[in-house]
């Protein structure tokens, strides 16, 4: 087997207790081009996540960030010490999008443990992830349940 | 400079807008929307939106560990898979809306490969009025995101605030 077939991630099934709390070491500023290539990509034709013009007549005043990528960001920073071994994805409950972010707003990621359990495969862990800015505001909060590799040998 | 001077081109008076999308109003429960378009995924979206988000499995950008991993081709990242499916039901549902609330019941049935092709359809299952704010209700859909071959690959709740008619929802 190639070395690139090889590659392993650090965290496994075992490495997951119920009542963990986890604070993810990168945060990453949501850019334009992060924000708006993603939202295009996607076909979200919703104007107020791209058209500056329409949203300076609103209170917010600037085109805001699609919710989705607010989501897959979050869960993204969150993602090498809770995905990195993920054999499948599983489901996603009470997601709740708290505040608007805006371009230039840096996101931090937090994960909290609710439930780890044996399965054939490996085992499945529920996390619920927590989405923070740079002022310490919550602005997304959200379930994902995934099934996860077990430490091998 | 007379207003006829001020226009972008002569006509320019004369467009009429061509509006998308729907409002409160339009909504009844039971209403299905087929959405349209339609998306194949390759491997330069896939890559992309993976790595713009850190979103490190290697599943999803490494084509010889998805191999080894038990797959013919690599996986598509399932938050994609989810942008997607609500991007193409963003026309029908909510473009003319206002803030996306929330999810709930998201689950993955089956994987995506790259190459694969994405559609979209939503059921209506409630609509009310706003308690606090009388220009806006807030909508709830079933969202189904198929494949190529019609097998069900993901499906959610979505709520949001959609403006009523002649309205605008505060943002």
């Amino acid at each position: 087997m190639s070395k690139a077939a090889e590659v392993q991630g650090r965290r496994f099934f075992e490495d997951y207790a119920v009542g963990d709390v986890y604070k993810h070491f990168r945060g990453k500023t949501v850019k334009e081009s992060d924000a708006v290539t993603i939202c295009n990509m996607v076909l979200n034709s919703a104007s107020g996540h791209f058209n500056d013009d329409v949203m300076s007549g609103t209170a917010i005043g600037e085109s805001i960030v699609y919710g989705g990528v607010t989501i897959s960001m979050v869960i993204g920073l969150a993602a090498q010490d809770t995905a990195e071994n993920a054999i499948r994805e599983l489901a996603m409950d009470n997601i709740k999008l708290l505040a608007p972010v805006k371009h230039g707003d840096t996101l931090y990621a937090y994960s909290e443990v609710l439930d780890a359990a044996e399965h054939d495969e490996g085992g499945v862990v529920t996390f619920r992830h927590y989405g923070v800015n740079q002022h310490d505001k919550l602005v997304f909060q959200g379930e994902r349940t995934v099934l996860i590799k077990k430490r091998p040998g | 400079m007379s207003s006829k001077e001020k226009l972008p081109f002569p006509g320019a008076d004369r467009a009429k807008l061509l509006l998308p999308g729907n409002q409160y109003e339009d909504f009844e429960v039971g209403q299905v929307f087929e959405h349209h378009w339609g998306r194949t995924l390759n491997g330069g979206d896939n890559a992309l939106f993976s790595c713009l988000t850190l979103h490190f499995n290697p599943n999803y950008f490494n084509a010889e560990y998805a191999r080894a991993n038990g797959h013919d081709r690599i996986l598509v990242n399932p938050l994609l898979v989810f942008n997607t499916v609500l991007g193409m039901s963003v026309e029908d549902l909510s473009e003319r809306g206002g803030p996306f609330l929330g999810i709930n019941e998201l689950t993955h049935h089956r994987s995506v490969y790259e190459g694969d092709t994405l559609v979209a359809r939503s059921t209506v299952l409630d609509k009310r009025e706003s308690t606090s704010n009388p220009d806006v209700g807030i909508v709830t859909w079933c969202t189904e995101g198929f494949n190529q071959h019609d097998e069900l690959v993901i499906d959610y709740r979505r709520s949001n605030i959609v403006a009523k008619r002649g309205r605008r929802a505060r943002i």
